[in-house]
């Protein structure tokens, strides 16, 4: 954590904003690519509609214009914590199921995996620098996945995906308009910090 | 290598244990070990080792540890380094483990000598590992989506152990799998790495004697990216002759980084790259046109791209791909040049326009043709006359006078601006002057000092001297502000080029400057061949020609002649290079000399083949003095000579031709007519009677007394010759041109074997018939006409009468005058005797005539055949005595019968001087 006002905390928070811009855009991206060669992997019909993923935030929000900083970061890492657990779950499963003859498959799910969780970690700086400290994790988790059949499986993966998909269009949006100074930008300072 | 060594030693000693166990194993148990077993130790550090005995050994064999020997391998380590620290311990300490070496052993003295190893370690020695250094990543695009990562770094010194490196990596949450190097130390590939994120990046050096970390390096990826090249370049033209629009395809997504790109071009078989300026392709793209290139012209492309805000690395240039702009109009016109003939004709010129093809940057396309036009400045009437060839020259038979010609080259866009030349009626103009060159840079320059008027542009003509080729020209145009030009052509060293300046003005043209030069000379190639065309006694004439302009590869300078005699100093003259002959002076008469030439160019010379030559013994006109004088002088003397042969002609023919005594004057000659008893003529005794001869001695004074006669008595002879002379030719056969045959020589003639002569002298003994006296019939008639030898037949009748007749001593003073007149007769030439002798042959030819008169009348016997011979004789007489006294003949002619007489006169003319005169 460092001070929130000093001027290498405002270089740093724009530097996470930028990189996380473009984090999410090479995200999205992946995301899309990855997404065709999971239908294809995985036989199913790309125009398929999935019904929400449970326990994954819906990218969508409401008066979106009108959250603070603060609560687009917390929405953000919210969502992103699950899609950490979700991909690292759909990767399991993605071994456990084609073993090592889909690697390219397997490495593109990792790799998105990784921007994931590189995306969390930035949204964490940022908290922190906003003073507030990320939440911690525990009990933020998804919850344990329910136990689903193969096919249900490949559905739930390609829900998890169109969805990251949303989000990392409107993450960057979300960074955008943090980078933005201005009112929105961030809630108040608090000289408190999170562990 | 170090721990190499370790191994082979760590097996040796494994080997000498088990020996060891198998000889004595089976008895004896391991007495002892050492501590620390197989230690690693840093080069340099301390090191001590303990051996322990075993207590059963002590009690077995007397062993204790005072009794210990270390060794390092077989060397014994000195005791000064043990310690013994118990019975069963003993120490042995190193301070410097560089001195240690494998194995250690600990041995011991078993009964004061036998030395039995106790046990052996093996010693390692190195290094820790040094922190690496100069760490550096780069993340190489291999795909659109994949990104390995590679860092490299200083490993630092070898450790001579074994280490291991790990490159280590992590984000601030979360840690990642090392990368370890496989088969090198410096570097690792990350095979993908995620961009935007920090990542800290450090190396792991480790081995068995400890571990260092290099300095963390923390970055983004994504700012240590060398993109993929830009592919799929196409060149397209566009609508303007100078664009061409390239499009390409980028292998890396926007999202990952935006791109700026470099484009770089060149025409086709150029090697130098030009690039399109870097602030117009800053920004992602993946087209760009390229402008300011030149029309119908092949380029080639080529393009990079890095992260838009410099932060990274350049990727490799894209394969190349080539465009060709479209054609456009030739930019300029061609070069025009004339060459004028005029000496075909004296009123009309044959021009040879010629021009030369466009540059391809300035042609801008193909030339499909070229357009002349050629107005005649003089007469503004008449139409220009207008040419379309294909070809870049153009003869024309012009009337003299000024013609202005234009020449368009015309492409499929269109024509070229015109080129104007201006030929004038004559190179009027002033000249350039000072026409100058120099070889530089392996060209020829060619300099000179403009005229003082404004100069449009001027034409330098050059062409290859050469004997073997015409001069064919080239040329080329120069603006009217230059003062020099490089020829543009293949000059080649050693070749003589004639390089001609002309200045072309607005309205006219001045006269061409001529300089030659070469580029670079040479020695010449041959010497000139010397000879001589004239040698005399100290001096020759040399002479030789010129070397061709093909020989000489530089200009002569001079000439160099080199003359020696076979044994003596070569001279060397220095000859002027424009001579073709010399004379060499001051040689040495009658001497062979050799003779060579040199001829040289800046560059040195070469010399001709040696000609030999001798001079002369004599000098010009030396023979003549010597000859013409000599000449001259023999042929004084000879004339001398013949001089005084002539003058003293008597005196040598007195030599020449002795007398021969004269067998008619001999004794019996003298008797001879005392023999008339001998002669078939019965008549003799009758004619020379005892007392006749006083009657011949009577005649005898009157022949003595001849001087009295008056020369006019003797007219009448002289006229009886004159006629008789006439006549000569045929009335004798001898000695009718020379004096040599008077009647008297004729008789020394046949003696000396003249046979053509004997016959006369037949004839003229046959006249010496002694026919008597005057009044007497004659007493003897010699028939020797018929005969070759009447001499001796005389003789011997002579002979016969030797001793007889009282008429002896008149007849001697008969003989006796007539010998004197003889005398006279033969000691002179005929031709001046002539007149000398006159008076005695007129005395003759008194005492002839007298006796013919008194013959005549008393001649008894007329024979005709005596007469006839008798007359022949008479006219040989006459003729010897009167050659060229063509008087006297008519004398005889006056008296036929005196014919008869002469013999008469013979008789006297053999006596000899009366000098033996018979008694």
């Amino acid at each position: 954590a460092a001070a929130a006002d000093s001027p290498s905390a405002a270089l740093r928070r724009r530097d996470l904003c930028s990189r996380g811009i473009r984090l999410a855009g090479k995200m999205r991206s992946d995301v899309i690519d990855l997404l065709d060669t999971y239908v294809e992997r995985q036989g199913l019909d790309a125009s398929a509609s999935v019904a929400a993923v449970e326990g994954v935030p819906a990218a969508a929000a409401e008066r979106w214009d009108e959250q603070t900083g603060t609560q687009r970061l917390l929405e953000n890492l919210a969502a992103y914590r699950a899609f950490r657990a979700l991909l690292a779950q759909m990767l399991e499963e993605q071994r456990e199921q084609l073993g090592e003859a889909d690697a390219a498959l397997g490495r593109a799910l990792a790799a998105v995996l990784l921007q994931v969780s590189a995306f969390a970690y930035h949204l964490e700086e940022l908290l922190r620098l906003e003073s507030r400290g990320p939440p911690s994790e525990e009990g933020a988790g998804p919850p344990p996945p329910p136990h689903l059949g193969p096919f249900e499986r490949k559905l739930r993966g390609l829900g998890v995906l169109r969805e990251l998909a949303q989000w990392a269009v409107r993450s960057a949006r979300d960074l955008r308009q943090l980078a933005k100074p201005g009112p929105g930008s961030s809630s108040a300072p608090s000289p408190a910090e999170s562990p | 290598m170090f721990s190499a060594w370790n191994w082979v030693a760590h097996g040796l000693y494994l080997l000498l244990n088990i020996c060891f166990l198998e000889v004595s194993g089976g008895l004896v148990q391991s007495c002892g070990h050492i501590i620390p077993e197989s230690p690693v130790l840093a080069l340099g550090s301390n090191f001590t080792a303990l051996c322990i005995l075993n207590e059963s050994c002590l009690d077995f064999g007397n062993i204790y540890a005072n009794q210990i020997i270390w060794k390092i391998k077989n060397r014994v380590v000195p005791k000064e380094q043990y310690r013994e620290i118990n019975r069963t311990v003993s120490s042995v300490t190193f301070n410097d483990t560089s001195s240690l070496a494998t194995p250690l052993t600990c041995n011991i003295l078993a009964d004061g000598q036998i030395e039995q190893n106790i046990y052996g370690i093996t010693v390692t020695i190195g290094l820790p590992p040094e922190k690496p250094k100069n760490l550096s990543c780069i993340v190489h695009q291999v795909s659109k989506l994949t990104y390995p990562m590679t860092c490299t770094w200083n490993p630092g010194r070898h450790t001579f152990l074994d280490t291991h490196f790990r490159l280590k990596y992590r984000w601030p949450q979360e840690n990642f799998p090392d990368c370890i190097p496989k088969d090198v130390n410096n570097s690792c590939t990350i095979t993908d790495v995620q961009f935007f994120v920090n990542l800290e990046v450090w190396v792991e050096a480790a081995n068995a004697l400890g571990k260092a970390e290099s300095d963390p390096l923390v970055l983004d990826p994504i700012e240590i990216v060398k993109p993929l090249s830009p592919h799929n370049l196409s060149v397209n033209s566009g609508i303007l002759p100078t664009v061409l629009k390239l499009s390409w395809e980028n292998r890396i997504s926007a999202a990952v980084m935006k791109l700026k790109f470099n484009i770089r071009y060149r025409i086709i078989g150029d090697t130098n790259w030009m690039q399109v300026p870097p602030e117009d392709t800053a920004s992602p793209r993946t087209s760009f046109s390229v402008q300011g290139l030149r029309p119908y012209t092949e380029y080639v492309f080529s393009i990079r791209c890095m992260k838009e805000d410099g932060v990274g690395y350049w990727s490799d240039w894209s394969e190349e791909k080539t465009g060709v702009t479209t054609e456009d109009k030739p930019s300029k016109g061609p070069p025009i040049w004339r060459i004028i003939d005029a000496s075909r004709s004296p009123a009309s010129w044959t021009v040879h326009l010629m021009w030369k093809g466009l540059e391809p940057f300035e042609a801008n396309g193909v030339i499909l043709q070229y357009e002349v036009t050629v107005r005649a400045k003089s007469s503004l009437s008449s139409p220009p006359e207008k040419y379309s060839v294909n070809t870049t020259n153009l003869t024309l038979k012009l009337p003299n006078g000024t013609y202005e010609v234009t020449v368009i080259a015309r492409n499929r866009v269109g024509a070229s601006p015109p080129s104007v030349l201006l030929i004038p009626a004559s190179n009027s103009k002033a000249p350039v002057k000072n026409v100058r060159t120099l070889p530089k840079d392996g060209k020829l320059w060619v300099g000179w000092t403009a005229p003082n008027s404004y100069v449009l542009k001027y034409v330098i003509e050059w062409c290859l001297v050469s004997n073997s080729s015409d001069c064919v020209t080239e040329w080329q145009n120069e603006p009217g502000n230059v003062q020099g030009t490089y020829l543009k052509g293949d000059i080649k060293p050693f070749k003589c080029y004639l390089i001609t300046v002309y200045p072309l003005y607005a309205d006219g043209q001045g006269s061409g400057q001529s300089v030659k030069a070469y580029l670079q000379q040479d020695r010449p190639s041959k010497g000139p061949t010397v000879q001589t065309k004239k040698v005399g006694k100290a001096e020759a004439v040399l002479t030789w020609n010129h070397l061709t302009v093909d020989e000489q590869n530089g200009f002569i300078r001079s000439y160099t002649i080199f003359y020696k005699t076979i044994d003596g100093n070569e001279t060397a003259v220095t000859v002027d290079p424009s001579k073709t002959e010399y004379t060499l002076s001051s040689l040495t008469s009658d001497t062979l000399y050799t003779v060579r030439m040199m001829a040289y160019t800046d560059e040195g010379g070469r010399s001709g083949p040696d000609f030999t030559f001798t001079t002369q013994k004599f000098g010009k006109g030396e023979i003549e003095a010597i000859v013409v004088p000599v000449c001259l002088a023999f042929l004084l003397i000879v004339l001398l000579g013949v001089l005084f042969c002539f003058n003293k002609r008597d005196l040598i023919k007195k030599h020449i031709w002795p007398i021969v005594p004269d067998p008619s004057k001999s004794n019996i000659a003298q008797w001879s007519p005392q023999v008339p008893a001998k002669h078939n003529f019965s008549s003799k005794d009758q004619m020379y009677p005892e007392g006749s001869f006083t009657d011949v001695s009577v005649v005898e004074i009157e022949a003595d007394d001849k001087k009295s006669f008056s020369e006019q008595d003797l007219k009448p002879f002289d006229l009886l010759k004159k006629e008789k002379s006439t006549s000569e030719g045929h009335s004798s056969g001898i000695g009718g041109s020379s004096c040599m045959s008077s009647p008297r020589q004729s008789v020394s003639d046949s003696d000396e074997g003249e046979a053509t002569q004997n016959t006369s002298s037949t004839v003229q003994y046959s006249t010496v018939v002694l026919n008597g006296y005057r009044d007497q019939t004659p007493v003897q008639v010699f028939s020797r006409s018929e005969s070759t030898q009447p001499l001796l037949d005389s003789e011997e009748r002579s002979e016969d009468h030797a001793g007889g007749g009282d008429s002896a001593t008149q007849r001697q003073q008969y003989f006796k005058r007539n010998g004197g007149q003889d005398e006279t007769n033969a000691d002179r030439p005929c031709f001046e005797r002539t007149k000398q002798i006159t008076p005695a042959n007129e005395g003759d030819l008194v005492g002839f005539a007298q006796l013919q008169i008194s013959g005549q009348s008393s001649q008894l016997l007329g024979n005709e055949l005596e007469k006839n011979t008798q007359e022949a004789a008479l006219s040989d007489v006459l003729q010897t005595s009167t050659e060229g006294q063509t008087v006297r003949p008519e004398t005889v002619e006056g008296s036929p019968l005196s014919v008869d007489e002469m013999p008469k006169s013979y008789l006297p003319q053999t006596v000899r001087q009366g000098g033996y005169m018979p008694q």
